[in-house]
């Protein structure tokens, strides 16, 4: 039997702006893996480099920005190997993305039905009408959507059905990979957990796999199944989700800083300690690892070597504290 | 007034602020919705109230209400034993200096082609007065207090300093002018995670510091019990239920208030979401009965033809509903 083939294999990607002050790196060697049927978590503040790299994934990349090295497999292809025309195809018929604002991504000039319409144009050119509305009907009722809403343009709907409908559209051509970057974020927390059960239940259903971009700890904690944190554009930590939230040191000390940096609904001790600094400047990145200006663990070794991810017992960790090698240098700690 | 004036009118754990029957009202397409309906409350010198809701709850219209940026269309405010439903002119510039906002984006409530002493040294000088040097002694305290460095950032332009400074630089300009009563509106959600508590916390000392009164607006109820004293749950203009902030998130008995709690990321988790319906409310005036009749699992008849009547349920814990639910945590 082969091997089962990664829906998503990012290996050693580097990403790139341009900028007057040089090239500026915002994703640097990030390797990341996606199995069939899986939910992978990023998580990361704003500016580590996390929407850049969905952009890249999706061959969207903006600006100046650019793959500087590295390959994106989506499905075993390369998707920066691959013909313009075919890419054009292969995108949201095998990897879709849904967008952060749903206001801004929806036309405000069309219907939602004319909308949706578009994606079957342009992937099903073979689809009568009459198919391509039964189909959009029974997307827009996956996600409890009432069929009177298809005519509706989208400022008659709410935050909450416009962010449903986007979803319903990158489920349209039942892909392979979806990519999700703060599908919530503007939204009001009954809304938002409305939306994640929904799309709990659609991806247990439909099997699809799911990288689901945030800033908010503990609903990637919930939704995910593998979270990778995400600091100054690489990846500082790729762990299970299962006892994530609770506080233990065998984590990235940015991961244990950002755990303790949100109050939490049901824990007794509320006492929560901020992370010291600033989020980092990519323009002048700190030498040796990115965290170690704001780091309470950091010694010489960490201003002057990056460390690499490496196995801590179930984890993958990238700190020089975890490396039973650099144990010498840590004795102010041990 | 300054806040000194106030010791002697207001003492610590009495009323600073009472807030009765507040109603608002705007205009839409030739009609009035209501934004705020007959909301009563008050704030204890040196406490804070949170006050929780999802957006269009109207918190922070309350919130503008409070400084008197809005004009209520019924009922009446009191801040430090002063009406001030309806003041006008010098009585609200005074006003003013014991009332002061926080608000959500540290991004737009800062003038971009002024440096950061600058934001600092008008209010202070028209507040103050005195020597330039005692006017920048008192800029370089303040910011001291609030965690920037004066030597630092006082030449700085906003765009030079990070969110959570620029927030920071926000809260020592509401400080600038000594005041007892802060509305603070969401004033983290813009903040990148890892200096949010930073700012809480900063908030935090300036109450216990400074015995500063706080009505804090978020829709965040993990940090509305770190930060509040205790918790107002708003819905549709209404206020659903109160009580001390453990208790609330404890031992909730509102149906919506439940419902909240198990939507909040981290939460007690439930399997399904306590609502019949996910729909906004109806805001109109006409409306009658519970705004969050339509969405709730209990509601019954009654709910839908009159609004409940706020009765406390325990001591200090008021909920404005006609079918309390037993708490399931006790």
């Amino acid at each position: 039997m082969p091997k089962e083939q990664a829906v998503l294999d990012v290996e050693d990607v580097s990403i790139a702006y341009e900028s007057s002050q040089g090239s500026v790196k915002a994703v640097t060697d990030v390797f990341l893996k996606l199995m069939p049927g899986g939910i992978l978590g990023l998580v990361g503040e704003s500016g580590s480099g996390k929407s850049t790299l969905a952009s890249g994934i999706m061959h969207l990349l903006k600006g100046s920005a650019h793959l500087v090295s590295g390959h994106i497999r989506v499905n075993g292809q390369d998707v920066y190997a691959m013909d313009p025309k075919l890419l054009r195809k292969f995108r949201w018929d095998r990897m879709s993305m849904v967008f952060q604002s749903a206001m801004t991504v929806l036309n405000p000039v069309m219907t939602i039905e004319e909308q949706m319409a578009d994606i079957f144009l342009a992937h099903r050119p073979r689809m009568s009408k009459g198919e391509i509305q039964d189909r959009s009907r029974s997307l827009l009722n996956m996600v409890h959507i009432a069929d009177k809403h298809a005519k509706s343009y989208p400022h008659e709907l709410s935050g909450g059905m416009k962010q449903r409908i986007v979803i319903a559209m990158a489920l349209a051509l039942e892909p392979d990979l979806v990519i999700m970057d703060e599908p919530t974020t503007a939204l009001d927390v009954v809304v938002q957990r409305s939306i994640l059960d929904q799309i709990k239940a659609l991806q247990k259903e439909r099997r699809f796999s799911v990288l689901f971009i945030s800033h908010d700890f503990s609903l990637v904690a919930e939704i995910a199944s593998t979270v990778a944190v995400m600091y100054a554009g690489k990846i500082v930590e790729v762990s299970e989700s299962q006892g994530l939230t609770q506080n233990d040191l065998h984590h990235h000390p940015y991961t244990v800083g950002l755990m303790r940096a949100i109050p939490r609904l049901t824990h007794e001790d509320v006492e929560i300690e901020g992370i010291a600094g600033n989020p980092p400047n990519l323009v002048e990145l700190p030498s040796g690892c990115a965290y170690h200006p704001r780091c309470p663990l950091a010694t010489t070794i960490c201003e002057n070597i990056s460390p690499e991810l490496q196995a801590v017992q179930r984890r993958l960790i990238a700190c020089h504290y975890f490396d039973p090698k650099m144990r010498g240098e840590f004795s102010h700690v041990f | 007034m300054s806040s000194k004036a106030i010791e002697k009118i207001s003492p610590l754990n009495q009323p600073l602020v009472e807030v009765k029957d507040l109603v608002m009202r705007f205009p839409l397409h030739k009609d009035w919705i209501r934004a705020v309906d007959k909301v009563s409350f008050h704030i204890d010198r040196g406490e804070v109230l949170s006050l929780v809701g999802e957006s269009g709850s109207g918190k922070t219209t309350i919130g503008r209400l409070l400084l008197r940026i809005l004009e209520p269309y019924r009922g009446t405010m009191s801040v430090a034993n002063h009406d001030i439903t309806h003041i006008r002119g010098k009585n609200l510039v005074s006003y003013r200096r014991m009332a002061q906002m926080i608000f959500q984006d540290p991004f737009a409530s800062l003038n971009p082609v002024k440096t950061v002493e600058s934001h600092l040294l008008f209010p202070v000088k028209k507040h103050r007065g005195g020597h330039i040097q005692q006017i920048n002694a008192v800029v370089d305290e303040l910011l001291t207090r609030v965690g920037l460095s004066p030597q630092e950032t006082r030449r700085k332009y906003p765009h030079e300093l990070s969110g959570g400074q620029r927030q920071r630089l926000a809260i020592a300009r509401a400080l600038a002018v000594e005041p007892a009563f802060l509305v603070a509106d969401e004033p983290i959600s813009m903040l990148d995670v890892s200096i949010r508590a930073g700012v809480l916390k900063l908030m935090n000392e300036l109450k216990r510091e400074f015995q500063l009164s706080f009505l804090y607006i978020t829709h965040d109820l993990a940090s509305a019990r770190y930060f509040g004293d205790r918790i107002m749950v708003l819905y549709a203009g209404k206020v659903m239920e109160s009580a001390m902030s453990r208790e609330l998130v404890r031992n909730p008995w509102h149906p919506y208030t439940k419902l909240l709690l198990a939507a909040t990321p981290g939460g007690y988790h439930v399997e399904s979401l306590p609502e019949k319906v996910n729909e906004p409310p109806d805001l109109s005036e006409s409306r009658r009965g519970c705004p969050f009749a339509p969405r709730c699992l209990y509601s019954t008849r009654e709910c839908f033809d009159n609004m409940p009547e706020t009765q406390e349920i325990s001591p200090g814990h008021f909920i404005a509903c006609y079918h309390p639910q037993i708490p399931s945590e006790s």
